[in-house]
């Protein structure tokens, strides 16, 4: 504060008569305050790179924003900030978009033309983009602007930008190669999601946050979540590794996206309530993402979220369907888990909840282990059904649990109880499959969501 | 309101209330420091100074009047605009400028050597949180994002900082750690309550000990709830509890608030609240909970839950609750041990599935072999039951020792 200049002030150091029980004499009241050095991490530095921070202290502040970063929680958050930035940069964007006036884009095509002319003289175009296969050129029916992490929105220029309608065609053309066999599915995904996240970008520069945008972002959802299901799928290949960690990055990005329709729903309820038509499907997949409240480590606690969550969604089907899940999960009732599964679930939410199920029949085979009486092995081909698995993939996952099967006096395969050796199964130990799925893909294609 | 008021005497409040907070602070006068600050109170005093105000329109040259105003520039001509707005019931232009008045009032307050006007502080953060509120509302009404809560809780976070150091003023930490918990409880950012309680409860300028009581029992209580969300119920028993017993016995409404997460949880872990206790609180939406456990009625649970569905999902603890219904199977394969008991003593062991399906049909519940089977699997993996089940003879034999194990204080397992 100016005041402190003020040479009069400085003659006389406190501002106030001392009052009679001042023990105090610092020294160094004038100068600026410290946080001390604190072990578990100062709250202050903390917050600095939260997003809630009021967008003028970054401003103002000691630090550039590109160097802010958050200190790590806990070991696997600091993992996942790894050299891509993730979260912190996705807010720092929206910061960014927010602070700039509205911009209305008038890039006609799905790429500026001026990127499209920089990737091809650095050959820096992907495969879906390359016009006959030729890495140096490409087409505006081919080429898709790339999301941009280092975005200048001084620099932003409104011909770079995409308006709704290009987005809109955008985003139908990236949805269609989600099916395109040509090239290994990881190769698809990297593609779609980095062209997606642009789409993204170029939504929150332009400040459209109407009912419009809700559609686009459930077709990213279901993107997201389709990939949940087939990235997990080639988890055990020799690639494995890479895989997992995309299937990290995207289960990330998939709760933002998530976190971003409800605000879309939210912001656009009417005043009679009345839920958008979707909705609830789209609310039940974050309860199906997260039955285990590990698996989204920065994700709020179920109990937390469903407290914000709109009445008519709660009792929708949908809901309810995800919620018995939930319970059926958590109490441990492996019966009802899987026929409710079976009977009930959409595509979109069986591939969210996909991870629990091998988790579950983990929990059945080892309870079946440990309560079943010695003298009566339990038949395969009943366990089969109850865990919804074909008989030969049931054996080699009780022996990916460490435990034997064997015959009875008819030939029938059994799996004697009380073996000593269960072990849960590794993570990516193998793809099984799930006997109700062609039904329920049979159901998607009916809806024709996508 | 439309009495008249005159030129003159709009100079003469706001002039008075000038003084009035010149002197506060020279006289390090708390009290009228704190009245002066407190917008929510709606006292008389300030909406004749808002009338004064609205009247006047440059109050400005009022301040730079004198040295004695002047000084205080920074804090009070936005806090002037604030009131005006707050007056005119435009919050969403009032809570900016309250921050502002605020910024420069924590500026000074770091450079006053004694923590004389940490109530007034607390004034101030109150007051923040609450025109934020209020504003938040205006903005929704407005189909427009709320944004101001967030806001507040960065400016907490500032004062927060201002707080932590090793001085006297240190004690107003947790006031201020409790307002940010209600913020972020209400922006349902509850994650960002880690830092803070780690700043708390790890920075050796702290001693927990030293702090208000007042505060300690609101800190237990939330950082309480926290643990129930995550359900980590031995810890959430004893920051409950702590809040319990430290709380004032004549504040039934706080009790009631704790009690209302504190039951959950000791129900959780197998102790049950007296019908006396319920009453005397009115959380008689856990009596048929209660009973539901007593007796082993799963019917009962289950319509328990759907009747106060949305109360239990508000305040969260519906999870918590639906887990009981192990606890409710346990109890009711005890009964119909009992009975087996009576009637033949030396079979009583041995339990057919059969008859804890009628048992269950009789409560209206159908159940098929294969679930009953499973539910008694779960039972015995997480030692509710001791036992096993034979699947071809679909009976279940339970231990002759002790077959079902009293949780004993600890939560069933996971």
């Amino acid at each position: 504060m100016e005041r402190r200049q003020n040479p009069q002030q400085q003659r006389n150091p406190r501002r106030n008569p001392p009052p009679p029980s001042s023990s105090s004499h610092s020294s160094n009241h004038r100068s600026r305050y410290r946080p001390p050095n604190r072990a578990g991490g100062d709250a202050r530095a903390h917050h600095r790179g939260d997003s809630y921070l009021d967008s003028r202290d970054a401003a103002a502040g000691d630090q550039p924003r590109s160097v802010v970063r958050p200190m790590p929680l806990h070991a696997s958050e600091a993992a996942t900030r790894s050299s891509i930035g993730g979260h912190d940069q996705d807010r720092e964007d929206e910061r960014d978009c927010r602070e700039l006036a509205s911009v209305v884009g008038t890039c006609p095509h799905m790429c500026p033309v001026g990127e499209m002319a920089q990737r091809e003289r650095l050959r820096d175009l992907a495969v879906f983009e390359r016009l006959h296969g030729n890495p140096a050129k490409t087409s505006p029916k081919l080429a898709v602007k790339k999301f941009c992490r280092t975005i200048s929105t001084k620099h932003g220029q409104s011909s770079d930008i995409r308006p709704f309608s290009v987005l809109g065609s955008t985003l139908d053309y990236l949805m269609s190669l989600m099916n395109s066999a040509a090239e290994p599915f990881e190769t698809v995904h990297d593609f779609i999601f980095d062209r997606t996240r642009s789409i993204r970008q170029d939504l929150s520069m332009q400040n459209i946050v109407d009912k419009r945008v809700i559609h686009m972002y459930e077709k990213m959802v279901n993107f997201h979540v389709i990939s949940h299901h087939k990235l997990r799928l080639r988890s055990s290949g020799p690639d494995s590794f890479n895989i997992s960690s995309l299937h990290h990055l995207n289960m990330e990005q998939l709760a933002k996206v998530l976190t971003s329709l409800y605000n879309l729903y939210d912001l656009n309820r009417d005043h009679n309530s009345v839920v958008h038509k979707n909705e609830p499907e789209y609310r039940s997949l974050y309860v199906l993402l997260c039955l285990n409240s590990e698996s989204l480590p920065e994700g709020e606690r179920l109990s937390l979220w469903f407290r914000r969550v709109p009445s008519p969604v709660i009792k929708s089907k949908e809901m309810s369907f995800a919620r018995r899940i939930l319970r059926y999960f958590r109490m441990g009732n492996y019966s009802r888990f899987f026929s409710t599964i079976a009977a009930e679930a959409s595509y979109l939410q069986y591939c969210a909840l996909e991870p629990y199920i091998d988790k579950v029949r983990a929990l059945a085979v080892l309870c079946i282990n440990n309560g079943g009486y010695k003298l009566h092995p339990y038949p395969m081909a009943h366990l089969s059904n109850l865990l919804m698995m074909e008989e030969s993939e049931v054996e080699s996952f009780c022996n990916a649990c460490g435990l034997e099967t064997s015959l009875d006096e008819q030939g029938n395969k059994v799996l004697p109880t009380k073996q000593p050796a269960f072990n849960h199964p590794k993570a990516g130990y193998g793809e099984y499959g799930f006997s109700g799925l062609e039904n329920i893909c049979r159901g998607r294609e009916a809806e024709e969501n996508v | 309101m439309a009495a008249y008021l005159s030129m003159g005497e709009a100079h003469r409040r706001i002039t008075d209330y000038l003084g009035r907070f010149s002197d506060a602070v020279s006289s390090q006068d708390v009290a009228s420091l704190k009245h002066i600050l407190s917008l929510s109170s709606n006292s008389a005093s300030l909406l004749s100074l808002a009338d004064a105000l609205n009247l006047l329109q440059d109050a400005n040259r009022l301040i730079k009047q004198s040295d004695r105003f002047s000084q205080f520039a920074e804090i009070v001509a936005p806090l002037f605009r604030c009131i005006q707005n707050y007056r005119l019931g435009n919050l969403v232009d009032a809570y900016p400028a309250y921050e502002k008045a605020a910024n420069a009032f924590i500026q000074e307050f770091r450079n006053w050597d004694s923590a004389w006007a940490l109530e007034a502080l607390y004034v101030i953060a109150y007051e923040i949180r609450v025109l934020a509120e209020r504003a938040d509302r205006e903005l929704s009404a407005n189909g427009k994002s709320p944004e101001k809560l967030k806001a507040a809780g960065s400016f907490l976070m500032k004062v927060f900082g201002v707080l932590a150091g090793k001085g006297p003023k240190r004690v107003g930490a947790l006031y201020v750690t409790c307002q940010l918990f209600k913020v972020y409880f209400k922006l349902g950012t509850v994650h960002l309550c880690r830092s803070v309680i780690r700043s708390i409860e790890t920075a050796r300028i702290f001693d927990f000990e030293e702090f208000p009581q007042r505060d300690k029992v609101t800190y237990m209580y939330y950082t309480g709830r926290l643990e129930v969300y995550n359900e980590n119920f031995t810890a959430a028993d004893q920051k409950l509890s702590y809040a319990l017993a430290h709380c004032n016995p004549h504040s039934e409404a706080n009790i009631r608030m704790i009690l209302k997460y504190l039951i959950p949880v000791k129900l959780s872990i197998g102790i049950l609240p007296t019908d006396w206790l319920l009453e005397k609180y009115n959380l008689v939406e856990y009596r048929n909970i209660v009973q539901a456990l007593k007796r082993g009625d799963l019917r009962l649970l289950r319509s328990a839950l759907e009747a106060h569905e949305d109360r239990f999902l508000r305040s969260g603890v519906y999870l918590v609750l639906e887990k009981l219904e192990l606890q409710v199977y346990q109890r009711l394969l005890k009964k119909i041990y009992i009975i087996q008991k009576q009637k033949d003593p030396s079979k009583a062991h041995q339990m057919k599935l059969e008859v804890i399906i009628k048992a269950l049909r009789w409560l209206g519940i159908d159940m098929d072999l294969d679930e009953v089977e499973c539910i008694v699997a779960i039972l015995i993996h997480k030692n509710l039951v001791k036992g096993y089940f034979a699947h071809k003879s679909k009976v279940v034999v339970l231990s002759k020792q002790d077959p079902f194990p009293k949780l004993m204080g600890k939560p069933v397992n996971a």
